[in-house]
């Protein structure tokens, strides 16, 4: 399953995103081009494209309320950077047992909750013990695995009944949050964590903002607060920019580059993601039962257009990003090719076939039109059918009744979807859950990343889906801000480093 | 009158409860529901039942409209059931935003719709007066959205005297800043529907000066135009009040497009962000709300229409 939805917010981003020049993909962070230093009392703004529906992170899904909340305000025992490394958190250190079955996590001292209540070994037993058995809770099934939870001194140790070499990546996310014990604050409209910054306000409809947690643990913030501005539309967004109203903007057309760099104020840097632009075939019945349908569709479609048309991203051919633990490059396995797409519908007895593309409405309609021309050219007649998220949910996620979907999905590591013969994508390949399986349990990370990657291979041979692109993260950054991330921003944005000066 | 204003009282509630039903039902048509949003896409169907039934989601029908309206008679529109906020005090939040901001468009409007509107029927079948029409018949076909987007591109983003987007974080605490966040956006309506009032004020007033109180006026020594003020313009007085009455709707419809092309925080913005998440109970309060706005503005059209109008009220 997705581990989140993450789906709308980047949905939004891809949508105002497609008109670019191919813009490289590096992940440096930008450095400020003026030489002042860091003001301490500064306020950054940064524009978001999606606003979370609350800020209740035990058990509303989406990535909006990830992207700010988790490093920022809740913290778990380890984190990950947006290289997708996994470092000490709440945890000094750990230590996971030969067998891979004993995790043994050695807890900092002298971390404070927002309260000022002091964060003990105790709080993290109750937080990742109710996680597990609060089957509401998202992302509770990631600690299915873990059969004690238990507090000695300073140390946490966790005891699994199964290894599961995706644990350690499970509790840099949601699954490992660390919660006060029995905690009476309002979570869907206020938080208490540890992280470096404290909630502030939320301004419904308009802006969030954090302040600086000056009881902090580590090294503190170096900006006095941050706003996040929902700024939905990319004009307006760009607009702010331009008028000196934001600090940075995250989620950007690529496509406007020229316009927001032109003032000198701003410069665009674009960074890897783990964003998929995924089209899912319903395989159940109909003419997208058989293979061959499916793999004409991939090679009748110029998967370069797309890449083009955002001015960002790469191509991509399978279901594993580059960032992400088994990746490998299948372009040979569905090389773009009309002429093999007619044959393979020939052979299949599918042409002039009619085929509906269910896509929720704030995608940009670039998407659609690529699809309909190419897919046009090989005899295959493509209606669109735009809806809006929640219509998506209902008709594509839960009752599967669709043809063809287009979504971004953008969390890390969610090749399980693949795995899971009941998720939307409706692909059932018992190979690929046995290597999915073999991957977990193996106790090695090289391991268990080739064994990703033999089950990613035959999940692109099956025609599984087609991959569209793979999104970048586009930020345009105002030069005088420094640390601010350009990796994955869709999912987490740390902004522990998050600078800007006067100048 | 007395007897005309209860009935026109008893027919505005009707209307309301008759709205009640008919928000109610339609927002039911809708696919999905706010259960499946906050489970997301890691959900297993146990676990969206689990939330629809805490949400009260799994109630039959008449039951949640009963509820619902209940709790209306009791003056408590409901809360959201995403944040649990009360419906009334964000709709008192956001309406800071949306009625200045209606207001200040409404102004604009009438500032420049009502001079040039007369002016433009008085200076007829001269060059002003054509230039005055055709520049009126231009500007009432801009789409409001590319309307916005010039005026922030010159003033914004060229000049740099208004702010592109936002409302300040502290809203009217302090005015200044607050108004100048409005400025664009209520100039941007006021452009748009001030220009349809101004080819309806004009309209109006070629009528007065073609009636024959103002001829005869005029035969009794007034200048044409002195006629034409004196005796002419209350009448087209009157009948402007009823084209603003009707204009209200307009402004709401306005504000929902502005408020997203200027992200300001208003009740326009709220209502389809609430819709995109399915948080029903408070797009029925909000649009409970704007509907009885709507129909109470009638409602006052309507009775000072009779007020100033004497043939009407000899009517009744």
């Amino acid at each position: 399953m997705l581990r989140r939805t993450t789906l709308a917010a980047t949905a939004l981003l891809a949508a105002g995103a497609l008109l670019l020049s191919a813009c490289t993909s590096g992940s440096a962070t930008p450095e400020p081009t003026t030489s002042s230093a860091p003001d301490p009392d500064a306020s950054a703004v940064i524009r978001l494209v999606l606003e979370p529906g609350n800020l209740d992170i035990r058990e509303t899904a989406g990535a909006a309320l990830d992207q700010i909340l988790v490093d920022n305000i809740y913290q778990g025992l380890i984190s990950r950077t947006a290289e997708q490394d996994i470092v000490p958190a709440l945890a000094e250190e750990w230590d996971v047992s030969p067998d891979g079955l004993t995790y043994t996590f050695t807890l900092r001292e002298g971390v404070t909750f927002h309260d000022g209540q002091a964060l003990t070994p105790q709080d993290v037993v109750w937080t990742l013990t109710t996680r597990k058995n609060t089957p509401e809770w998202s992302d509770s099934r990631r600690l299915a695995n873990v059969a004690t939870i238990a507090a000695d001194g300073q140390n946490v140790v966790l005891t699994l009944s199964a290894p599961d070499s995706s644990l350690l990546w499970n509790l840099t996310g949601r699954a490992g949050l660390i919660l006060k014990e029995g905690d009476t604050v309002d979570y869907q409209t206020k938080a208490n964590g540890t992280g470096p910054f404290t909630l502030a306000g939320w301004r419904q409809g308009d802006s969030i903002t954090f302040a600086r947690n000056e009881a902090y643990w580590g090294d503190k913030a170096q900006v006095a607060e941050v706003v996040f501005d929902y700024i939905p539309d990319n004009q307006a967004a760009l607009n702010a920019a331009l008028a000196g109203e934001v600090d940075a903007v995250t989620g950007f057309d690529a496509n406007l580059q020229e316009q927001v760099e032109a003032t000198g104020a701003f410069a665009l840097v674009t960074g890897p993601s783990t964003d998929k632009g995924t089209l899912a075939f319903n395989q159940t019945s109909g003419p997208l039962a058989d293979k061959r349908v499916r793999q004409a569709i991939r090679q009748a479609i110029d998967h370069d257009a797309f890449v083009e048309a955002l001015a960002s991203g790469e191509t991509m051919y399978g279901p594993i990003p580059s960032l992400d633990p088994g990746f490998e490059d299948l372009a040979d396995v569905a090389p773009y090719d009309p002429d093999a797409a007619r044959d393979l519908l020939a052979e299949a007895g599918a042409e002039d076939i009619t085929l509906e593309l269910t896509i929720p409405s704030f995608y940009s309609t670039t998407i659609p039109q690529i699809l309909v021309s190419d897919l046009n050219e090989v005899g295959i007649t493509l209606e669109v059918n735009s809806v809006d998220f929640p219509t998506w949910l209902n008709d594509v996620y839960i009752n599967q009744d669709y043809d063809l979907s287009f979504v971004l999905h953008t969390e890390a590591r969610d090749f399980e979807n693949w795995a899971d013969p009941d998720y939307y994508f409706t692909y059932d390949n018992p190979e690929v859950q046995a290597l999915f399986t073999q991957s977990l349990a193996a106790t090695d990370e090289g391991e268990a990343a080739e064994l990703l990657a033999d089950a990613a291979r035959i999940v692109s041979e099956d025609a599984a889906a087609d991959w569209l692109y793979n999104g970048a993260s586009v930020v345009a950054v105002g030069t005088n801000i420094a640390g601010m991330p350009s990796v994955n921003v869709n999912e987490r944005l740390n902004l522990a480093e998050l600078a800007k000066s006067n100048g | 009158m007395i007897r005309y204003t209860l009935t026109r009282l008893a027919l505005l509630l009707l209307g309301l409860l008759v709205a009640s039903v008919l928000i109610f039902l339609t927002l039911r048509v809708l696919p999905g529901d706010i259960a499946q949003l906050i489970a997301g896409t890691n959900s297993t169907p146990e676990q969206i039942e689990g939330i629809r039934e805490r949400l009260g989601l799994n109630q039959a029908l008449p039951v949640q409209y009963l509820d619902w309206i209940g709790g209306v008679f009791r003056g408590d529109l409901g809360s959201s059931l995403l944040t649990g906020s009360s419906v009334t005090a964000e709709l008192a939040e956001k309406a800071q935003v949306t009625v200045p901001l209606g207001i200040l468009s409404m102004t604009i409007a009438l500032l420049f719709s009502l001079p040039l509107g007369v002016l433009s029927a008085m200076r007829r079948g001269r060059a002003a007066g054509t230039a005055l029409s055709v520049g009126a018949q231009a500007m009432a076909a801009v789409p409001v959205v590319w309307a916005g987007m010039m005026l922030v591109v010159v003033f914004a983003v060229w000049l740099g005297w208004l702010p592109a987007q936002g409302f300040p974080r502290a809203g009217w605490q302090d005015p200044a800043a607050a108004l100048r966040s409005l400025l664009l956006p209520a100039l941007t309506i006021g452009i748009v529907e001030g220009a349809m009032l101004m080819r309806f004020v004009r309209s109006a007033t070629m009528q007065a000066i073609g009636q024959d109180y103002v001829r005869t006026a005029a035969a009794k020594g007034l200048t044409r135009n002195a006629a034409l003020i004196r005796h002419g313009l209350p009448n087209v007085g009157l009948s402007v009040v009823t084209v603003l009455g009707l204009q209200v709707a307009g402004i709401i419809v306005g504000a929902v497009v502005i408020e997203q092309l200027f992200t300001l925080p208003g009740v326009g913005r709220m209502l389809v962000d609430d819709v995109s998440r399915r948080d029903l109970p408070k797009v029925q309060g909000e649009l409970l709300v704007l509907t009885g706005f709507v129909l109470v503005v009638g409602f006052l059209v309507d009775l000072v229409h009779r007020v100033l109008d004497p043939r009407q009220r000899e009517a009744t």
